[in-house]
């Protein structure tokens, strides 16, 4: 039962990170624009020869 | 396309496709295309005329630009973000994706460009530039001198709500999320307890990490359901937020008094699971709203955000805001009137149909005041402006075109008034269940409240439309149909009559002129010039197989709708138009003639290609549908169209009128039939108007879209049997959604009431009901 001591808050530390992270992408838009990016790579974009 | 008798020399413009003018250079139509052209060529981007699908828009005279620099417009439209600004623009005329990549690559070239993502399907380029190293104004100019015409997309604080909306619903969703799963796993542990033999200390210990991991996703992102719990009772009209937010509240005040009190039960994962699973519902009905908005948006192009004002002889760029009363405003045909303002020019014919429902154009006279919203149907104009912003009517059509895409589709309604209907018996059937267990046995009384609650709230029921809604308006976004009416498609669902236009929707609408014979003397390009003059500003498809370029001035300018245009040339009348219009007596041929005070002056043969796909859809449809074809044309030439279609005499009409083909509508509805129509909008804006359901091809009249339940883009007709063949296959699953939802609730209800379901298990009977509706929503697919 002692394991639970280190592991609880190991798993609510993560808990914060992935809320915190989340929070992040949301606020700079990761999500806004999920339509193009799967046809971006469709059109080839390098000027190469 | 060089005429057969080579009398006149149409020579197209390599950019654009239209005719060449007087001193342009050689093959282009203007100093503009050339250019355009030439620098095409020059940065190495020759490869856009192998890539593109069609011509290119017409290069217009540069204007003056400075406007997008100036600092209280980039206040309104442009973001900072990291070490550059950001500016979306709203572009007309990118048609494929080849446009969209000559954008893209045309602006990654200039010096400070950032990061450009150029959107055909929203008609959006979004440019990230240094300001320091590049004004906007040379973007933008660069845009405009490929012949697009780029504009500041609707109003930005409505679209900056709109992305804090989506946003701030995102960031709910996944916290509810995170929290629901971590929430979720400590009450697993003390689900798993069932011996009891877990220490006092450690069960506490776990009920007090899970009230604390609950508490965000209760009162965090559950905060919408609380708000409307905390609004329904001051109006005291209690709705689904009113269950849902008791529930949630009971559930989690109640879990925090038993830990408090050492009780025996807690409920927090009902309360997590209930918001979780909400939000996912609440998350599926908003996508079916605003999906199609911000590309309707685009394509009708609802307000102007810019305006060209003369000051000083000059013309300049400035945002609408910037208008004051007394400015002098010049427009185009097509315009969208920002303003209102007096009519400085001579007569306008203008479309108001946005402000009073009546789809035919208005006749203005010089003088009468012109209103903001409606759309300039021919010809130049100047106007002074006399109101300004909210002072106009354009702020009440604003708000209306709001009130539209809030309106919510009927079924949608009656499914939330269903499940209303269901909270009031739900919260009546709780109090009853609680009252005899208090009775029975007072302890059991809460628990058994909460579950009865929980698993009779109808949230399989709300979530059993907005699923399949926003399923079907997905796979129809993907096949570039937009549905812009709630009801259509309900109402497509039950039709079994399809009504297709010609010119326009089963052709390309893309009309050349193949020859041109002529009577009186005149010689071909004057005769092509004087039709020009007749159709200059008029929107029949026809209209543009004449192409541009100098003509005579027209007086006392007159269209006759299905027959042709009438018009004074140097005093004399002239007509243009099918035979029997333009030349009393005259049989009707498939020919456009022009005539001079009744006598024939030439003949045009115009042609339209039909859509490839055309045939095998029109089959296709056949084989469930009555097809029928109405069209404006002469009959041999619908004949021969029918003929390739496969469509037997009785259904296809030819030389309709507008009145005509409204009239053939009505008839097929008499006959008990539910119609489709599918025109372009252009000749048949009442018809559409007429049928059950209306499609519009994109390429069409903006009206028409604006008017139209669905609109369909691209250059596939093959739209059409696919969006009946989905809209029948959503409202199968919105029965089978509907009918699995009452039928759980119905079922569960006893199990609850009699004490036999935990809280925790009806709240996983709801969840599991509610996915599976979900589930059977995303099995929805296009039927082959």
């Amino acid at each position: 039962m002692n394991s639970l001591l280190f592991l609880i808050p190991i798993s609510m530390l993560l808990f914060g990170v992935a809320i915190v992270f989340f929070i992040w992408a949301v606020r700079s838009g990761q999500f806004d624009d999920l339509d193009s990016p799967p046809i971006d790579l469709l059109t080839d974009d390098d000027d190469a020869p | 396309m060089a005429p057969a008798d080579g009398q006149i020399d149409l020579r197209d413009c390599r950019h654009c496709g239209e005719p060449r003018r007087e001193g342009a250079p050689p093959g282009y139509c203007c100093q503009g295309c050339a250019a355009a052209a030439a620098w095409i060529d020059g940065s190495g981007l020759g490869a856009y005329y192998r890539l593109r699908e069609g011509p290119a828009p017409r290069v217009e005279a540069q204007a003056d630009l400075s406007a997008w620099d100036r600092a209280d417009l980039q206040a309104a439209w442009v973001e900072a973000v990291g070490a550059g600004r950001r500016a979306t623009l709203a572009v007309d005329g990118m048609h494929c994706a080849a446009c969209a990549w000559l954008i893209d690559k045309a602006l990654r070239r200039e010096a400070g460009v950032l990061e450009v993502r150029a959107n055909v399907l929203t008609a959006r380029v979004r440019i990230d530039y240094d300001p320091a190293a590049v004004p906007l104004s040379v973007l933008v100019r660069r845009i405009a001198a490929l012949g697009y015409r780029p504009s500041l997309p609707g109003s930005p604080a409505r679209e900056a709500q709109r992305r804090r909306d989506r946003r701030s619903m995102l960031l709910r969703l996944g916290i509810a999320g995170l929290g629901t799963m971590q929430a979720m796993m400590f009450s697993e542990a003390l689900y798993l307890d069932t011996t009891g033999s877990m220490p006092i200390a450690t069960r506490d210990a776990f009920r007090w990490i899970t009230a604390l991991l609950s508490a965000p996703v209760v009162f965090y992102a559950g905060a919408p359901f609380l708000h409307g719990f905390w609004r329904e009772m001051q109006l005291r009209s209690p709705g689904m937020d009113t269950l849902i937010g008791s529930s949630v509240l009971m559930a989690w005040g109640g879990s925090v008094i038993e830990t408090v009190r050492d009780g025996p039960q807690v409920w927090f994962d009902a309360a997590v699971m209930f918001v979780f699973f909400m939000l996912i519902a609440r998350h599926f009905e908003r996508r079916a709203r605003h999906a199609s908005a911000s590309r309707i948006d685009a394509l009708a192009g609802a307000q102007p955000a810019l305006a060209w004002r003369e000051r000083e002889g000059r013309l300049e760029q400035v945002p609408t805001s910037e208008l004051a009363v007394g400015d002098r405003l010049h427009l185009h045909a097509g315009q969208t009137l920002p303003a209102d303002g007096l009519l400085l020019d001579d007569a306008a014919d203008l479309d108001e149909a946005l402000l009073t429902g009546e789809s035919r154009p208005r006749r203005r006279q010089p003088g009468d005041l012109l209103l903001a919203g409606s759309v300039l149907r021919s010809g130049e104009v100047r106007l002074q402006v006399a109101a300004v912003g909210a002072a106009t009517v354009l702020s009440t059509m604003v708000r209306r075109v709001e009130a539209a895409q809030q309106a919510r589709p009927p079924l949608l309604d009656w499914a939330e008034a269903l499940s209303r209907q269901a909270v009031l018996a739900t919260l009546v059937l709780a109090v009853l269940v609680g009252g005899w267990w208090l009775v029975v046995d007072p302890p059991q009384a809460f628990p058994i409240v909460l579950a009865v609650l929980v698993v009779t709230c109808p949230c399989a029921l709300a979530l059993a439309v907005p699923t399949a809604l926003a399923r079907a308006n997905g796979l129809l976004a993907e096949r570039g149909a937009l549905v812009l009416s709630g009801e259509a498609l309900h109402r497509l669902s039950s039709i079994d009559t399809v009504v297709f236009d010609k010119t326009g929707t089963l052709t390309r609408g893309q009309p050349t002129l193949i020859s041109t014979i002529t009577y009186a003397g005149l010689d071909a390009e004057s005769a092509r010039r004087h039709a020009v003059a007749l159709e200059a500003g008029s929107h029949h498809p026809l209209a543009r197989a004449f192409g541009h370029g100098p003509c005579p001035p027209v007086e006392a300018r007159r269209s006759v709708a299905g027959q042709g245009i009438e018009g004074r040339i140097e005093g004399r009348l002239w007509r243009l138009g099918q035979a029997g219009f333009a030349v009393p007596g005259q049989a009707d041929d498939d020919g456009v003639w022009l005539a001079c005070e009744g006598r024939a002056v030439a003949r045009f043969e115009i042609d339209d290609p039909i859509r490839e796909d055309a045939a095998a859809v029109v089959a296709a449809l056949a084989r469930h549908h009555e097809v029928h074809l109405l069209s404006g044309d002469a009959a041999p030439r619908v004949a021969a169209m029918a003929a390739l279609l496969g469509l037997p005499a009785a259904q296809v009409q030819s030389r309709c009128t507008p009145e005509g083909k409204c009239a053939a509508i009505a008839a097929l509805q008499a006959r008990g039939r539910k119609v489709l129509m599918v025109g372009d909008g252009i000749n048949d804006a009442a018809a559409l108007a007429a049928a059950d359901v209306s499609v519009a091809m994109a390429n069409g009249a903006p009206l028409a879209l604006r008017q139209a339940d669905v609109v369909l883009s691209g250059e596939r007709l093959a739209g059409v049997s696919e969006l009946l063949g989905i809209a029948v296959a959503a409202q199968r699953t919105i029965r089978q959604n509907l009918g699995w939802s009452i039928g759980y609730n119905a079922l569960a209800l006893p199990v609850a009431a009699i004490g036999a379901m935990s809280p925790g298990w009806a709240a996983l009977g709801m969840a599991a009901s509610s996915l599976l509706v979900s589930a059977n929503a995303w099995r929805l697919r296009s039927p082959p």
